[in-house]
């Protein structure tokens, strides 16, 4: 208890130091040290503000293995550089798209996250939702039929996920490695999706009754399910990763985050 | 010979691979490795054996945190390299000093590595040469004790000169059918010792050397003592193990260590070489459940053995050690509050070593096995050592931080655990979704199997109950009430039958009469029981169930890991197909009794790599849940 009487003492010591310093300032300069403090304070509120509104973050989200991280450095150097292993951590970026690095005028730097597919690290997933401007799932087109369900999976969590519906996050669903003639094209694949998805809809409404992990349901009761019953919008494109055709989905990154 | 080295991201992207080597690897090591070893919490162990049709490979690794690096090392398993840690830490070093995270090829690097390969040779075999089992040492201390290469090394010299003439150059044969069982049982790496008497001799004089060493190298008395127990603990093991060993070594070892640890006190020596003993039957068991599942690393199972002791042990010189404590106390805060300005250089092992043991106190408290606390954070060392820390953190926040990443990752599933999902998909298929329940005794199979009957029942699923359990007299009568009461068919058929035959006619029958489910129950069965462990193999492997569920207790501790492992392995061992069906989830009971202790769910995540299906939290069959994991982390590091 001294020890505290003390420090008060000491404080209020130094608080009738420091009045008799300020009233020394003329009053015009104290006028404006504090007008120049109000403005810096609101100068960064509005930046702040501004990177709120306008978020510039495209997600790469799918499975392990379906190529997002070679996606990722096509979009960025436009190399895959001497190829990939399994990720272990997101990879993230600020940048001018390389397709674009050619072009006059000043652009907007966008920012990619690819997001790892290893379950175990799709918690990660939920840190970069709610920045997002718009999030891509990659599916493999050419391993597709044993990833379906899988994919499915994913995909339905995503698209239930509070952050998304509400924010109606744009979707893309890009089928990567079109380059090798055995792929899906994107309209078998987009159709087995809604038709795996349909059935997870009975089943995930029937475990959420034990637990609450998704917390919203998706399309229309007793209607078949398809992408278009989504509140946000949800288009495919086709993409190659290893070859760098990636102008669809350069396209759709540029139509949510303009430059 | 070496098959590839490779340096990558954290991120996933290939920064270098030995062009020279060249060889493309079979199958995806590097891959798997990632995938099942280092992304599971695993990355404290030694090395990785990767099997690919025409190739076993085993994979050994390293961090550089700060830097977000991984150097994978990939070579044949047959050929024991002993120069590859050598090689990686020297390819770090040099790796690190080059590296620019804007640069993506390093193609000068080609050179500088044919180098550092032609000096990590040399060093092998001179020291080969020299002693062989010199070199032997130096590799176990390596993997075992110290991160820094040379001070492992100069362990190791002297480790060869006072240890003994029977090692088998790499301790790991004895154990090799074991550790490629482990491989199927749980994808984890295993390299490690054979708990024979003949390994006993060459450990015990090794480790009693390195005491030494570490002393003058002023290696602080933890290590040292630890490493005593090592040595005891070797010594009672191999008294159980391997009888012709003469017990007169180990002990002989043990006073002279400590007598020069100067606490000659002769009753407390007696005192733990007594617990040893007493507690052969328990300590076997975990050694045997350490030597098959965890081969990695002989330095896990010590320490593990030995904390009991050693708690012991601290209990009885607080006196001496509590003189210097609050002076270590106060230095410490004023320099971490120094370093959470600053931000500090680089974090080693000493500065985390603190933190860590702090929270694996925190783990135990709330029930989580120890060994498994431990290896968690090893492996939460392992992904922080080197990093800088961030300015204004603090090293138990960052610790905190990376262990519940590390606690997300284990308990999120790595497989769908939707059910109803794969029933739908049995019934397209016009077939019978069976699941087993396993379980040792009392811990609620019938109860919570009553309770997915109801669930599924809720969920217009036609569900039909196979009392299989015909070893219990009463068993199958305790079933019958809970079908009444569901209006559940039940298949029953007295207890005379093998129940895998049970099993087999309620599945034809199910297929009759429309069931969508059969839910199986088997008799209750300690791990041990090896009959009944067999009638069980026999069973699943027989009907190849779609859901093998392991119904454990929430409240058990420590025997979570052995009573998972062993049910795990016996039904490996005892399988009679050459790709055994292990446990595919786990369904803990009685989650309401057990308040904030639920380290249970965490262990037996972790051992089995299986997720909990359901969680049963009372009495009435509406009491079934599913894991919340988040909550459950939440719990664990409160
Ligand atoms: N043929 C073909 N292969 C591709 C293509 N894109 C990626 N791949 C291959 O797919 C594999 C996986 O690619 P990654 O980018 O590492 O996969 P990822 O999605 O990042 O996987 P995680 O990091 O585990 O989530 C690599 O071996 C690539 O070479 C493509 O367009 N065509
Ligand atoms: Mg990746």
């Amino acid at each position: 208890m001294q020890e505290l009487d003390q420090w008060k003492e000491q404080i209020s010591h130094l608080l009738n130091v420091a009045n008799d310093h300020i009233r020394e300032i003329p009053t015009d300069q104290l006028y404006a040290a504090a007008a120049i403090a109000v403005f810096t304070t609101l100068l960064l509120l509005l930046l702040r503000f501004f990177k709120r509104s306008k978020p510039n973050t495209i997600v790469l989200t799918g499975l392990s293995g379906s190529g997002k991280t070679v996606l990722f450095y096509q979009l960025r150097d436009g190399s895959t550089h001497q190829g990939t292993v399994t990720s272990m951590e997101p990879n993230e970026d600020t940048f001018i798209l390389h397709g674009e690095t050619t072009k006059k005028g000043k652009i907007k730097p966008v920012h990619i996250v690819d997001v790892p597919g290893h379950s175990r690290l799709r918690p990660k997933l939920d840190e970069y939702l709610p920045q997002a401007a718009g999030t891509v799932f990659v599916v493999d087109a050419l391993d597709f039929l044993p990833n379906c369900r899988a994919a499915s999976e994913y995909l339905y969590d995503l698209l239930t996920k509070g952050s998304v519906v509400r924010k109606k996050i744009p979707l893309l669903i890009l089928c990567n490695k079109t380059d090798k003639v055995t792929a899906h094209t994107k309209e078998f694949i987009c159709r087995q999706l809604e038709k795996e998805i349909d059935k997870l809809r009975v089943s995930r409404s029937a475990v959420s009754d034990a637990d609450v992990t998704n917390e919203f349901t998706l399309g229309v009761p007793g209607e078949p399910f398809s992408f278009k019953q989504c509140s946000n919008t949800v288009i495919t494109a086709d993409a190659s990763g290893l070859t760098g055709e990636i102008s669809q989905l350069e396209e759709f990154i540029r139509q949510h985050v303009k430059p | 010979m070496l098959e590839q080295l490779l340096i990558f991201t954290r991120g996933g992207l290939i920064l270098w691979s030995c062009k020279e080597l060249g060889n493309a690897l079979k199958g995806s090591p590097i891959d798997t490795l990632i995938r099942s070893c280092l992304l599971e919490e695993r990355s404290g162990a030694a090395s990785y054996n990767y099997d690919a049709p025409g190739a076993s490979y085993s994979l050994k690794w390293i961090f550089h945190n700060d830097l977000g690096l991984v150097f994978v090392a990939v070579y044949q398993r047959i050929l024991h390299l002993l120069y590859v840690e050598d090689l990686l830490a020297a390819v770090k070093r040099e790796f690190s000093q080059v590296y620019d995270p804007s640069r993506m090829v390093y193609r000068d690097f080609d050179e500088v590595f044919k180098q550092l390969k032609i000096e990590a040779e040399a060093r092998a075999e001179d020291l080969k040469k020299s002693n062989p089992v010199v070199v032997n040492g130096n590799r176990k201390s390596q993997v075992t004790w110290k991160g820094d290469g040379s001070e492992g090394k100069k362990n190791g010299a002297g480790g060869g000169g006072g240890g003994g003439l029977k090692n088998d150059g790499d301790g790991k044969n004895g154990i090799k059918s074991e550790s490629d069982r482990f491989v199927v049982a749980n994808g984890n790496s295993a390299n490690g010792n054979n708990n024979n008497g003949s390994n006993l001799k060459s450990n015990g004089g090794n480790v009693s050397v390195n005491d030494k060493d570490n002393d003058s190298l002023n290696n602080g008395a933890f290590d040292v003592n630890r490493l005593q127990k090592k040595v005891r603990n070797k010594g009672g093991n191999g008294k159980k193990t391997d009888s012709v060993v003469s017990k007169a070594e180990p002990k002989k070892l043990v006073k002279k260590n400590r007598v020069w640890d100067e606490k000659p006190k002769e009753t407390k020596l007696d005192f733990t070489d007594k617990v040893d003993v007493d507690r052969d039957a328990d300590l076997d068991r975990k050694v045997d459940y350490l030597a098959k599942e965890q081969g990695e690393s002989m330095m896990d199972k010590d320490e593990i053995l030995s904390s009991d002791s050693e708690d012991e042990e601290e209990d009885g010189d607080d006196a001496g050690k509590n003189s210097n404590k609050p002076d270590a106390k106060k230095k410490g805060w004023f320099s971490s509050m120094f370093q959470s300005i600053a931000g500090k250089a680089n974090l080693e092992k000493s500065d985390l070593e603190p933190a860590l043991k702090a929270l694996k106190d925190r783990l135990m408290t709330k029930n989580v096995a120890e060994e498994i606390a431990e290896k968690l954070c090893e492996s939460v060392a392992a992904s922080l050592e080197g990093k800088k820390l961030a300015s204004f953190t603090r090293i138990s926040s960052t610790v905190h931080t990376a262990m519940e990443e590390a606690l997300v990752r284990i308990l999120t599933p790595r497989r769908s655990i939707d059910i109803l999902r794969d029933v739908h998909a049995a019934k397209e298929q016009r077939k019978p979704y069976v699941v087993v329940f396993v379980g040792v005794n009392g811990v609620g199979k019938s109860t919570n199997l009553a309770k997915v009957a109801y669930w599924l029942q809720q969920h217009n699923v036609n569900v039909m109950m196979a009392a299989c359990d015909t070893f219990r007299s009463g068993a199958v009568e305790q079933l019958r009430t809970h079908a009444r009461r569901l209006q559940i068919p039940i298949f029953e058929k007295g207890y005379e039958k093998d129940p895998a035959i049970v099993a087999k006619e309620a599945i034809q029958e199910a297929s009759r009469n429309g069931s969508d489910v059969v839910l199986v129950d088997t008799a209750g069965r300690m791990q041990d029981n090896e009959p009944l462990m067999r009638a069980l193999s026999k069973l699943i492997y027989l009907n190849n169930p779609d859901l093998v569920l392991f119904v454990g207790e929430a409240l058990v501790g420590n025997d979570a890991v052995d009573q998972l492992s062993k049910f795990n392995q016996k039904l490996a061992d005892l399988a009679s197909s050459p790709t055994p069906r292990l446990i595919d989830g786990i369904l803990l009971t009685k989650f309401d009794t057990i308040d904030d202790k639920v380290g249970a769910a965490l262990s037996m995540v972790y051992i089995s790599g299986a997720p909990v299906m359901f969680v049963g939290c009372g009495q009435s069959y509406t009491d079934l849940k599913k894991l919340n994991v988040k909550s459950i982390v939440k719990t664990l590091l409160k």
